[in-house]
């Protein structure tokens, strides 16, 4: 794995901006073989990490989405068990009946993602997302996968990894994950980016968007931020909003709160926030946005 | 000693100093904070920071703690505002020449590498509970530091050692016990046949059941309504209970209401990290005038807000001293209402003695336990009656 700086100008270059302390992290990763579990709010940018990247780095992504009753058929292996019948069938009349060893070799063994980062030829990154949503059970499973990189099919042995993979792990939460996967791992807590980064992230995404209303625009999402809201607005909305904005042709955040009111839906995603969030405190968040502009200009 | 047992030690120490602040760090970890510092070209040392931080933390609440853990450990001299420890002098940890001297003895191109692994590895060993002589603050006279957190009154607590109450709370909700209900979940080691899905996967093996699906009965959690006392009486431990009634809306989804002369829920409050919890609870219960009526708040509790919800799963604490203006035997009436649904109840109070007022005379049969809360002692104490 490549040094923790070439590997930010390339996160860079795949359009992340990763801190140093995250670069550091994804490198210590590589160097140790450790699969890395990312926390944080919804929206700060761990799924995009994963896809960055296995972009940077030309690695393939293997992605697997965890969801309740997510088993071992679904996350490592099932035996194509259709082909296996109609092997049987075809060979029936031969003479030389079909075996039941060739029945159970790799051909008919359907790989599901974690077997496909397992088996890869080139070294691959494997994104394990929302692990939190999965059962306990699978969890247990997983820890045999991220201990020693192995799967055991029971009819073919033990599948070493011929390439450790770069596996992320994502949680939001929703569940408290158990202390043999957290300390098999290693731990990075992803915060709100800040008020540079998450402006040099924008620009990144929306380069057409006029400097300006970037600017203005992340500085008022970041105190809407400090508001106390049921749901804060991750990156994705800023990004979203600042892209609805442009789509409308504003040069920069418009000073009236009644043209922003109609946007806001980008930024304000349960009803509680909207109906708190009226035109008296769009107008307090917008009139601290201009120190918070000259914040930017610092930075 | 040995030289190159050294920087091990420092390390040990610091791995000591974050497992007296809770996070778990055994061997393993230290040996991975010794990989990563040798695995980091020395010009990058100031990266040890966020590569220690990654290895060592294992969720959010340690994440939070790490910074000021590795400035109270490795630069001292630099923490602002922090109380000296009489008779310890501390000097400054150097990480830089840690490091250099770790690559010098332990590194790829160091002699005898192999031999000086097995040192690093006892190194590791044995001070692993203690740290070095000029480590974290050491315990003096047979208290230690947790211990004394471990018997402060609640109502002396600073914030920052809440988390060791997050925890508390986590293992309480963990141990309570699970409830079979009559809802059955797909198991792979069931013992009831699930006809319909074992038909259905047959369907892809030509109608050969191969791969039955099992099913058995699904137990869930007790549901937990935390019912907190705000009244004037109570003004000196209701902040503190109120935290507590938050750890245990995050740790086990309870639903927490206030009372003194009304009742309100606040749950959505506690849900929220929020620096202004106090001053909303105090907003919803500003109306309410003043005394006590726990029993009409209780009478609320169950028919309006917790009507469909109070079953065999629930469990309602209340915490509170047991004052009550209303009618002597209403008490009573209620709590035998919520215990006729199924629900059990357990009374926490601040003093020594459960409460002796007629009302809850009266209440105490309806009452599965009384149990003291005033210390984090107490409700570690309680941890083993709760189920």
């Amino acid at each position: 794995m490549v040094d923790d700086s070439v590997l930010r100008e390339q996160l860079h270059r795949a359009g992340y901006i990763a801190d140093e302390a995250l670069a550091t992290t994804l490198w210590l990763a590589g160097e140790l073989h450790r699969p890395l579990l990312l926390e944080g709010d919804a929206g700060v940018g761990k799924t995009a990490l994963a896809i960055a990247l296995a972009q940077s780095q030309g690695r393939r992504l293997v992605r697997l989405q965890c969801h309740e009753g997510l088993d071992l058929a679904q996350a490592a292996y099932e035996w194509n068990y259709g082909r296996q019948l109609l092997a049987i069938r075809l060979h029936e009349t031969d003479t030389d009946r079909v075996k039941e060893s060739d029945l159970f070799a790799r051909d008919y063994l359907l790989e599901r993602p974690l077997l496909q980062a397992i088996a890869s030829e080139q070294p691959c990154v494997l994104l394990i997302d929302e692990i939190d949503r999965a059962d306990e059970a699978f969890e247990a499973f997983l820890l045999e996968v991220l201990a020693d990189w192995q799967i055991t099919v029971p009819e073919l042995g033990t599948l070493k990894a011929r390439h450790v993979p770069l596996t992320l792990l994502t949680s939001n939460g929703t569940r408290e994950l158990s202390d043999a996967l957290r300390r098999r791992c290693l731990y990075h807590w992803l915060d709100y980016p800040t008020l540079a980064r998450e402006i040099a992230i924008v620009r990144q995404t929306l380069p057409d968007a006029e400097s300006a209303l970037v600017e203005q625009a992340v500085a008022f999402v970041q105190r809407l931020r400090r508001e106390d809201l049921g749901k804060t607005p991750g990156v994705a909305e800023t990004l979203d909003w600042v892209r609805a904005l442009h789509r409308l042709g504003k040069p920069a955040l418009p000073d009236d709160p009644e043209a922003l009111t109609v946007t806001l839906g980008c930024l304000l995603k349960t009803r509680e926030d909207r109906f708190q969030f009226g035109p008296e405190q769009i107008r307090r968040v917008l009139e601290g946005h201009r120190t918070g502009v000259a914040e930017a200009k610092a930075a | 000693m040995p030289a190159q047992a050294e920087p091990l030690q420092a390390i040990a120490g610091f791995a000591a100093l974050l497992r007296e602040h809770g996070l778990q760090v055994g061997i393993p970890e230290q040996q991975a904070m010794v990989q990563a510092a040798l695995a980091l070209p020395l010009r990058r040392t100031r990266q040890l920071d966020a590569a220690w931080r990654a290895i060592a933390c294992h969720d959010a609440r340690a994440w939070r703690r790490w910074p000021d853990l590795f400035q109270r450990y490795w630069h001292p001299d630099q923490l602002k505002g922090s109380a000296r420890v009489s008779g310890q002098t501390r000097p400054t940890r150097d990480l830089r020449q840690l490091v250099r001297s770790l690559h010098e003895t332990l590194g790829e191109n160091a002699p005898g590498q192999r031999g000086q692994r097995s040192a690093m590895d006892t190194a590791l060993d044995t001070p692993g509970g203690e740290p070095d002589d000029t480590g974290a603050p050491r315990a003096q006279g047979g208290a230690s530091r947790t211990e004394a957190l471990h018997d402060k009154s609640l109502s002396e607590w600073l914030p920052q050692d809440l988390g060791q109450l997050e925890q508390l709370a986590e293992r309480i909700a963990q141990r309570l016990r699970r409830r079979l209900t009559r809802r059955w979940r797909d198991h792979p080691r069931g013992h009831r046949l699930d006809l319909r899905r074992t038909l259905r996967a047959s369907l892809r093996t030509g109608g050969l059941p191969l791969a039955p699906a099992w099913r058995q009965p699904r137990r869930e959690r007790p549901r937990l309504f935390i019912l907190v006392d705000v009244s004037r009486s109570m003004e000196t431990h209701a902040q503190l209970f109120l935290r507590i009634a938050r750890a245990f809306v995050q740790a086990a989804q309870a639903r927490v209401f206030v009372f003194h002369t009304r009742l309100a829920e606040v749950t959505p409050l506690l849900q929220r990290d929020s620096a202004t919890v106090q001053e909303k609870v105090n907003a919803v219960t500003a109306g309410f005038g003043g005394g006590t009526r726990i029993a009409t708040s209780l009478a609320d509790f169950h028919r309006v807000h917790a009507r469909s919800q109070l079953g065999r799963r629930a469990r309602v604490w209340v915490l509170s001293d047991g004052f009550d203006a209303d009618p002597p035997e209403q008490l009573a009436e209620e709590l035998a209402a919520v215990r006729s649904r199924g629900a059990r109840i357990v009374w926490f109070h601040p003093a020594p003695a459960p409460p002796a007022s007629g009302a809850m005379q009266r209440a105490a049969p309806q009452v599965s336990r009384f149990l003291r809360l005033n210390s984090l002692g107490d409700l570690a104490q309680a941890a083993t009656a709760l189920q």
